[in-house]
């Protein structure tokens, strides 16, 4: 059994209200509301939302929930940690 | 009594006409009614185009430390030294200075932790907000930032905006927050929408997205809002200080926003009739709102060249809509 091949998000995409699991790689969309769970966000914007599980390695975090991942490197504009409190630009957890 | 006149900018034409309202119809009233003042204007950004010859008397701060972003700056205003913080947004211009002045009558009353001018959700927000500074700095920090509650619950966690926990925790205290109504407040404030996040929204990712970038001003009302506003304000600026508004890095007025013509073709694509009286409703507010704030600097509507974004057919046959539903119910 072999696994399923990995969701790639790229540029000149928009997501709005969906939910990205460990499977995905997001290189340049644009996720508005979204929940990640599990993949790696190699580049692009996570807009609001819930970072729940996985890799942030690239891109810009603007306003969105962390809840859980690893973060490796990227721009934190802002956010919310998993307690809920605000973290300011570059405060990343 | 001082006050503390704070706001946080990102981009600096906006900060300019803000400046100039506020050095016009603000200060001058505030201190007539014998406060001191200082306007304090914190630049969420590089320096460029925050020159301080743009902003005469004006303390400019950078983030630093204290204030790494526009938020946390909320926090670093209620430090300054003052007995009244006035928190105002980017795009919240004050018309009637004398009637802000009139509002600090309300901390005569020691109860009284705010005077809220401009309510955008259930709390009083931070969007034009007097705030009595020595009741709020009783709150643990951060007094002013936003947060989340219920986190195990998403997507129904509740979102704290600026400023909502320390009212409701002012008021469990017993403390009062005058709520001034919509209708009063409209004749003295001249109150636009969305203006910063349209443009920081792309400048951060309009590149990505490339042209599915302008289809979010169909889809997102909060951004056509913004856009429109920044259309109106940018005829404002062009009229006032003749350079562009809201330029990406090619310097093409309003192309850090929505040009007319953007925005122009996203609406064009609205096919739903209550989506689009709405926004009609919306854009005919914020003519009102910028024709009392040209009439400021002695300009008429005329005088501006607002660009038309939409046919007149189509503004009409958004108002007959609107107009049937409120008679006819929802299902008009």
């Amino acid at each position: 059994m072999t696994d399923a091949p990995p969701l790639v998000l790229g540029k000149g995409e928009f997501h709005h209200k969906e939910t990205f699991g460990r499977g995905t790689v997001n290189r340049g969309a644009v996720l508005l509301e979204c929940t990640w769970d599990g993949g790696v966000f190699e580049s692009g914007v996570m807009l609001g939302g819930l970072f729940r599980s996985g890799t942030f390695a690239g891109g810009v975090f603007w306003g969105g929930v962390w809840l859980g991942g690893t973060w490796k490197g990227g721009d934190w504009e802002h956010g919310f940690g998993p307690d809920g409190k605000y973290h300011p630009r570059t405060v990343h957890p | 009594m001082k006050v503390v006149v704070a706001s946080a900018h990102r981009y600096p034409d906006l900060a300019r006409l803000w400046f100039r309202s506020v050095a016009r119809d603000l200060v001058p009233a505030l201190k007539g009614a014998g406060a001191d003042v200082e306007v304090v204007l914190f630049r969420d950004t590089t320096p460029e185009g925050f020159e301080p010859r743009y902003f005469p008397g004006a303390t400019l701060l950078a983030p630093s430390f204290e204030a790494l972003d526009f938020i946390a700056f909320y926090d670093a205003a209620l430090e300054r030294p003052g007995d009244i913080l006035f928190l105002l947004d980017a795009d919240v211009f004050v018309l009637d200075g004398p009637w802000v002045a009139s509002l600090l009558g309300h901390f005569e009353d020691p109860t009284v932790a705010a005077v809220s001018l401009l309510r955008r959700t259930a709390q009083p927000g931070v969007f034009a907000l007097l705030a009595r500074r020595e009741t709020y700095r009783m709150l643990p920090a951060p007094v002013l930032a936003p947060s989340y509650e219920g986190l195990e619950r998403w997507p129904r966690a509740v979102n704290r905006q600026p400023g909502d926990r320390a009212a409701l925790a002012l008021r469990a205290r017993g403390k009062k927050i005058v709520d001034v109504s919509p209708a009063a407040a409209a004749a003295h404030l001249a109150d636009f929408h969305g203006t910063t996040v349209v443009r920081a929204s792309r400048e951060i990712f309009g590149s990505l997205l490339g042209p599915r970038f302008d289809a979010l001003f169909a889809e997102k009302p909060y951004f056509a809002m913004g856009a429109y506003d920044n259309l109106l304000l940018g005829s404002l600026f062009r009229a006032v200080f003749g350079a562009p508004f809201a330029a990406a890095p090619g310097g093409v007025h309003l192309s850090g926003s929505a040009t007319p013509e953007d925005l122009r073709d996203a609406l064009a694509t609205i096919h739903d009739r209550t989506s689009l009286a709405r926004l009609v409703a919306y854009f005919e507010r914020s003519d009102r709102a910028l024709t009392r704030l040209a009439a400021r600097e002695g300009l008429t509507p005329g005088a501006l060249h607002v660009p038309r974004v939409l046919p007149r057919g189509r503004v009409l046959e958004a108002r007959a809509w609107a107009a049937a539903r409120r008679l006819f119910g929802r299902g008009a």
